[in-house]
């Protein structure tokens, strides 16, 4: 048989909901991209080797994508610990990926036990143990879930020896260096402070009352779409931020303030400027920013 | 003699412990290892939140979390005197996109699990092109989904009182173009034939299709008697082409949740759940038994609730849930108010129950809901139904199913046409 040349891939999952493997499932080519590498294992397709195999044979792979959060021990699959077979293919791969929040930062499932269980190389926003072994091959797409073009292109870009630019947590920057509310159809009603008064509406804004994170969570949700079509803002869902360390925050659908501001600035804005373009924009009503977009006919 | 086996790929994994006599399966234990602790991740967290949190127990069925979550948050609010009264809208936008992810799972279950796990047993390789069409149809049918949901996994759109978006009648226009699209997919690669000659096939063996080369290796695998449990099902999840009650021997439409009861289980971190005392089979063959439709009854009176059936109830749901949700866009009036409720009262107290059918089967939350924060939450799964060991009394669904089998792998294929799910199952 002849020896593939192709890039190896090996996608291992510890404490997760799959939704990772299912929101990358959903790019549109799948299969075409796949196919450029050989899938080791990988936890819905038919792979080569079985999880038996993976756990207790010591294969080799380029490209290690890791979902799930960790904890060193008490997770076990095949009666060993997840996260030192993770640690061991993580050691000998070329690029080591964390897929989605939870293996990035920890996610939802670190607040079952924050104290053990935590993202593959960083607990919240701290680095830990792991980070300093493998901070030279890390790339992380914290997202929940990371978003399926996320996972791909960057994939290929893996293939095809692109440059890949990254941020102080590891998350590229032509994907995270966005901010979700760039796009966002509400913009208009958050330049003019026209706040959003109940759900179900396509106007207003979600910043000022119903928790929207948009304005200081880095993603590219909105410039790229969800599914190709759509984004959480755009169906009047507040963005809860998980593409942050600090995801999933209490009260996520209520803004916490700060004397009647909201408490966190949008991306690198000073709390004055906010304050003064705030006050100009409130002393202005705009009468179309007021009225619903379409009026149907009864 | 017991054989240890890691059954993998279903959502995560499982262990299987099976007790070989004269070479058959004797009974088999089913050890789900690990939990996440959502319920206690909740506790404590703003009511609302559980709307944001409960999607992630499952990759593939979140949006059914999300709305077995709102049902409860709603439930609690009429309880305590708030009346929810939903638009006909909200109503339909939340069963078009729950059928959608339905669908979805549907479509990676036959062509990511079914067939290659057929194929194995034949000792042939998996076509690419299987794992193609799966990604062709459940990316298209999760795309109209997320055209009201804002997005597949985990959407959070769904919100007491209705939903959060507010759709023009362009957007509805773009979500039938795609249902058409994958319509033309069933008709063309699935079923082979249009859906209203479907409708009128008299047998199964009229199929074509990609259903045809699945019930051929089927009855090649002698599926038709095999894969049988103790004939029983429950369908608690209200959903306007299903009927809910139980079918024991006999019909009965009565639902009561006190009647629902969850137990450890020794070495499995899944709990088991019986009804009455009793273990009962979920999901779509449970559907099909209660919805009486003819052609299903038919087959259920010559094949009992063996393999053949439980797969053709799913497929069969597949195709009807697809001409449902084409007549719930048709019908969508976007005049209508998306949600009827401005605020959530402050200071809820609340105690309510949403129960709702996932592609898997019934779904169950719980949420006490005390100072507007969650005092106790619980979620009861459909795998938890179809696949636990049991009780004291009786081998589980899918445990007693297995039963008979010549072999491991025989025995693994019977248990997947449960359509396992181990991140549910453990929660």
């Amino acid at each position: 048989m002849a020896r593939s040349t192709k890039l190896k891939i090996l996608w291992l999952q510890s404490i997760t909901c799959n939704g990772n493997t299912h929101s990358f499932f959903s790019h549109p080519n799948f299969m075409t991209l796949m196919q450029k590498f050989e899938v080791i294992y990988h936890p819905i397709l038919d792979s080569k080797y079985s999880l038996d195999n993976v756990i207790n044979k010591k294969l080799t792979c380029d490209i290690l994508v890791l979902e799930g959060a960790f904890r060193e021990t008490g997770m076990q699959k095949a009666d060993r610990e997840i996260y030192e077979i993770a640690k061991s293919y993580a050691k000998k791969a070329k690029h080591v990926i964390t897929v989605g929040n939870c293996s990035t930062f920890g996610g939802v499932f670190r607040l079952y036990d924050p104290e053990y269980i935590g993202g593959f190389c960083f607990n919240d926003e701290t680095p830990n143990e792991a980070y300093k072994l493998f901070k030279r091959k890390l790339i992380s797409l914290p997202g929940c879930p990371a978003h399926p073009r996320w996972i791909g292109n960057l994939l290929s870009m893996i293939l095809s020896q692109r440059q890949i630019l990254l941020d102080n947590f590891h998350r590229p920057i032509e994907v995270y260096g966005y901010s979700a509310h760039a796009g966002c159809p509400r913009n208009e009603y958050f330049e003019w402070k026209v706040d959003s008064k109940n759900y179900g509406h396509k106007e207003g804004c979600l910043f000022y009352e119903y928790g929207c994170q948009a304005p200081y969570t880095h993603a590219n949700c909105n410039k790229i779409l969800w599914n190709e079509v759509s984004s959480k803002t755009r169906v009047g869902t507040p963005c809860f931020g998980c593409t942050e360390p600090y995801f999933p925050k209490k009260d996520l659908w209520h803004t916490n303030t700060l004397m009647g501001i909201p408490a966190t600035m949008p991306m690198g804005v000073p709390r004055r400027a906010y304050l003064t373009i705030t006050g100009i924009a409130k002393s202005f009503s705009i009468k179309r920013l007021n009225e619903p977009i379409i009026k149907y006919k009864k | 003699m017991k054989v240890k086996y890691l059954i993998e790929k279903i959502e995560g994994e499982a262990e299987l412990e099976f007790d070989f006599k004269n070479g058959l399966v004797d009974n088999v234990n089913i050890y789900f290892p690990f939990y996440r602790g959502i319920e206690e991740i909740l506790k404590n967290r703003d009511a609302m939140d559980a709307l944001v949190i409960t999607p992630r127990v499952c990759g593939i069925c979140n949006h059914a979390h999300l709305i077995a979550s709102v049902r409860a948050i709603e439930n609690g609010l009429n309880k305590a005197g708030i009346n929810i009264d939903l638009t006909q809208k909200a109503i339909s936008l939340r069963e078009f996109t729950l059928s959608c992810e339905i669908v979805q799972s549907h479509f990676k279950w036959f062509y990511l699990v079914a067939l290659p796990q057929l194929l194995n047993l034949d000792r042939m390789k998996c076509p690419d092109n299987y794992i193609l069409k799966a990604s062709w149809a459940s990316t298209n049918i999760v795309k109209a989904l997320a055209i009201f949901s804002g997005q597949w996994p985990h959407a959070s759109y769904a919100v007491p009182g209705g939903v959060s978006c507010d759709p023009t009648y362009e957007d509805i226009i773009q979500a039938e173009s795609l249902v058409d699209e994958v319509i033309r997919f069933v008709e063309n690669e699935l079923i082979g034939m249009n859906i209203d000659e479907y409708h009128k096939r008299k047998e199964i063996s009229n199929i074509k299709g990609d259903m045809a080369i699945m019930f051929g290796m089927l009855d090649k695998h002698n599926m038709k008697i095999k894969g049988k449990s103790y004939d029983r099902f429950a369908v608690f999840g209200e959903h306007p082409i299903f009927q809910t009650g139980q079918y024991n021997k006999k019909y009965s439409n009565d639902i009561d949740f006190s009647h629902i009861e969850e137990h450890p289980q020794h070495n499995s971190k899944a709990k088991s759940v019986t009804y009455k005392d009793m273990c009962y089979e979920v999901g779509p063959l449970a559907r099909a038994i209660m919805t009486k439709n003819d052609f299903m009854l038919n087959l259920h009176d010559k094949y009992k609730d063996s393999v053949l059936t439980r797969v053709y109830a799913r497929l069969d749901e597949t195709i009807k849930l697809l001409v449902h949700i084409k007549s719930l866009l048709a019908n969508l009036n976007v005049k209508e108010l998306s949600c009827t409720l401005a605020n959530m009262p402050k200071a809820l107290e609340a105690d309510g129950v949403g129960m709702v059918e996932a592609a898997r089967g019934s779904l169950i939350h719980q949420s006490i809901i005390k100072d507007g924060k969650i005092q106790k939450y619980n979620i009861i799964t459909p795998t938890q139904w179809n696949l636990s060991s049991g009780t004291q009394k009786e081998a589980g669904i899918a445990a007693q199913a297995i039963k008979g089998s010549v072999s491991i792998e025989e025995a693994t294929f019977i248990f997947r046409t449960f359509d396992v799910c181990s991140v549910c199952t453990t929660h």
